[in-house]
């Protein structure tokens, strides 16, 4: 299975939305207004749940190709010996597919293990929307199919996995640190940097009576504080 | 929409195969899993933080009820999702540019790859398959990917140079003081938002306060 990179795992959530509406506005387009207006950075819901690298919501309404509908059958080949012509493979055009259900997709990069992060989700996930409500992670699923039997986080965990799929290829060009290890080497780096350049053509006891404070400041090895929070989006 | 997120930005693609040629793809990943060195081009394009396929078979949709239709569809599809600093352009080019026959091993059987050279067709392909996505949480708005894989190093010696340089003779110290700036020169630089941040930040702001643009 290559949905893990080291201590890095890769989720890739599929849930699908019920067809249907309310007020004649369809379910699906209830789900994306509110994932379109969760707030951002620092604010955002995932912020809260532990271990989250980057991670993503949208909604996939149907498949897509570029291409026109057509058959395909006779001129398959064509695309692996290209033994025909182009305006052969042209003709050659690909069958259309529509899906039947809209589907909430959300896709996670994050530390650790499945299970702990998904119970992370369930208990941390929270954010007042734009009408001053508090709302929890139930509020983005509501109108996925069968997730009125989500109740608890048990449930919760068992759900997602029913909608899991597996990636074939997860690529990791970052690191597998944990999150309050990647943030608080983020801080060290730009702390660090700073010093660097404040202290540059000072005298050697300065400077190293100057490091010697700098040290007792940030701390290096308490992952804790100080640190920076989790989506920080201004120095 | 807001595929931006800090310096990052989120890419979702999603291609039909032939689902009888899905196994060869599949074949292709297990090999490129098992033998690291074939992703060694992946690892240069340093812009990426992470990215994945996923092959959803044709009959493999996740339907949880029986009242959910059973999807009926001629392809298998497969998702990809990156994320990565820079612009579209500079990343979906950087591909094209680094590892061309890399990127045709991974899509070849895909329905109407264009090949990723010559550009124009190989952008439409893209931009034809690719969702925007409606929520994007970074967990470091203001650092690329690059800046996290420094971070990771200037700790470590850090903590070193404290535990073994901090108590010596100054003149000492400040030998292996400028030795460890020396070494760290390439991973250090101040973080801030970029201007890509601010515009889309302020974008997306006005949406979530409903100010009209």
């Amino acid at each position: 299975m290559a949905t893990k990179s080291g201590n890095a795992t890769a989720l890739t959530v599929l849930s699908p939305i019920k067809n249907g509406s309310l007020d004649e506005v369809s379910f699906s387009d209830i789900t994306r207004e509110r994932c379109l207006r969760l707030p951002i950075h620092e604010k955002s819901p995932l912020s809260k749940v532990p271990n989250t690298y980057l991670a993503r919501l949208f909604i996939l309404d149907d498949v897509y190709y570029e291409s026109l509908p057509a058959n395909d059958r006779v001129f398959n080949f064509s695309d692996i010996t290209s033994l025909f012509s182009d305006s052969a493979r042209k003709k050659a055009l690909p069958r259309k597919d529509h899906l039947k259900s809209k589907y909430l997709v959300f896709s996670s990069n994050f530390y650790g293990g499945l299970d702990e992060y998904l119970a992370g989700m369930w208990d941390n996930w929270s954010y007042v929307d734009h009408e001053s409500i508090q709302r929890d992670v139930r509020h983005i699923w509501e109108h996925c199919v069968a997730f009125d039997r989500v109740t608890d986080s048990a449930s919760f965990i068992h759900y997602i996995k029913r909608c899991q799929l597996d990636a074939s290829l997860f690529f990791n060009g970052s690191t597998d640190d944990s999150l309050q290890e990647q943030l608080k080497s983020l801080y060290l780096k730009q702390e660090f940097t700073r010093f660097a350049v404040e202290h540059q053509g000072q005298g050697a006891a300065e400077i190293q009576q100057a490091f010697k404070a700098f040290i007792e400041r940030v701390q290096p090895e308490n992952l804790v504080t100080p640190t920076w929070p989790p989506g920080k989006s201004t120095p | 929409m807001s595929n931006i997120a800090g310096k990052a930005y989120a890419m979702n693609v999603i291609t039909p195969i032939r689902w009888y040629m899905a196994w060869i793809n599949k074949l292709i990943f297990k090999i490129a899993l098992s033998n690291p060195s074939t992703l060694k081009g992946l690892i240069t394009l340093s812009l990426i933080h992470y990215a994945r396929w996923v092959i959803i078979p044709r009959d493999n949709f996740p339907r949880l009820d029986p009242s959910q239709p059973k999807e009926e569809l001629n392809y298998s599809y497969m998702l990809f999702f990156s994320n990565f600093n820079g612009s579209w352009d500079q990343y979906v080019d950087s591909f094209t540019f680094a590892i061309p026959s890399g990127l045709d091993l991974f899509w070849k059987w895909n329905v109407r790859y264009p090949k990723s050279v010559p550009l124009t067709p190989f952008h439409d392909y893209i931009r034809h398959n690719q969702i925007d996505t409606a929520h994007y949480y970074n967990a470091y708005p203001m650092a690329a990917s690059n800046d996290v894989k420094s971070a990771q190093k200037i700790k470590k010696a850090l903590i070193n140079f404290n535990a073994i340089s901090a108590d010596k003779a100054p003149e000492e110290f400040f030998d292996d003081y400028n030795k460890l700036l020396n070494d760290l020169q390439h991973h250090f630089g101040d973080m801030k938002p970029t201007p890509i941040v601010s515009l889309s930040a302020d974008a997306v702001r006005k949406r979530y306060l409903q100010i009209p643009e």
